[in-house]
């Protein structure tokens, strides 16, 4: 749990690494149900000209969310949150989402993020605004 | 003229429909499965995670196999997802997701009957190195019982030719 007085311009958050497997993949298509064929069928992401199996854009989306949430605690309140998919990930892939704080006002930070994966390239990059609380508050 | 706006009645929110999706992505924030947990948040009770909402491609039934595009996307994307588009400007795109910027309103809950209104932005094109590349945006307002805007998603889709 993070609090205001400890988040100043620069600080980072703690990297959440994720690796997903086709499992992982499977289960999330199935609970938004999502047929989309990249995301179950190998032979038919290589036909769309993808290496296999693709992680779902709302999935990098997922762990950049969970990456802040860890941080920032349960107490903390998500003002706007938004990420862009910038790269392809498959199963088998390492990918490590990482935060830094760029600006502070009042109890509220900004956030830039990135999920890179195992070659250092960037899958997604994303943003938040996130209300901390303070020390002082009475839980 | 081709409908650029359009609301909808999606359905109602589980708990176990968000657990799962919690458990799918790995997240076991106590928030979404411990209402005392949820409660020391300062919540009433347990919350869906933050993407939950917009992350679901079918709220309802969804297409039938023999009315899905070969990609297996819904056959009629047009009509039910990304409205403001031409048919023939979808034809043959490989699709991607693009991306969300998320506001936040009130937290999702269990019970919260949820309405969408769809609202075409732009669309524009980009080359890129998978060949032509089609941005598609769209603002999407979900609402719930009570009428209290529980996200605002500015949510970008991505075609290849």
């Amino acid at each position: 749990m993070s609090f205001i007085e400890d988040a100043d311009v620069g600080t980072t958050l703690p990297e959440l690494v994720k690796v997903p497997t086709a499992v992982q993949l499977f289960r999330y298509s199935a609970v938004t149900w999502n047929a989309h064929r990249i995301h179950l069928e190998p032979d038919y992401a290589r036909k769309e000209g993808h290496p296999d199996i693709l992680v779902q854009a709302h999935l990098h989306g997922a762990f950049l969310a969970q990456l802040v949430t860890d941080w920032a605690g349960p107490r903390a309140r998500l003002v706007k949150f938004g990420w862009s998919n910038r790269g392809r990930a498959v199963p088998g892939d390492t990918l490590t989402c990482s935060g830094r704080v760029t600006a502070k006002s009042g109890d509220t930070v900004a956030l830039e993020l990135l999920e890179i994966n195992q070659r250092g390239e960037t899958c997604a990059q994303g943003s938040a605004t996130v209300r901390l609380p303070s020390r002082g508050d009475k839980s | 003229m081709t409908d650029t706006e359009r609301t909808e009645y999606l359905g109602e929110v589980r708990a176990l429909d968000f657990q799962r999706y919690a458990v799918a992505v790995g997240d076991m924030n106590p928030i979404y499965f411990d209402d005392a947990a949820a409660r020391a948040a300062g919540y009433p009770g347990i919350v869906a995670p933050p993407n939950f909402l917009t992350s679901i491609i079918e709220w309802g039934l969804g297409p039938l196999e023999n009315e899905m595009r070969e990609d297996g996307n819904h056959g009629n994307a047009i009509a039910e997802k990304l409205i403001g588009m031409k048919p023939e400007d979808l034809e043959g795109l490989r699709m991607m997701g693009g991306g969300n910027e998320i506001a936040f309103g009130d937290p999702v809950r269990p019970g919260d009957a949820v309405t969408l209104t769809r609202r075409f932005v732009e669309t524009y094109e980009r080359p890129s190195r998978m060949g032509k590349l089609v941005f598609i945006v769209h603002e999407n307002t979900y609402t719930n019982q009570h009428g209290r805007m529980l996200a605002v998603v500015r949510e970008t889709n991505i075609g290849a030719r």
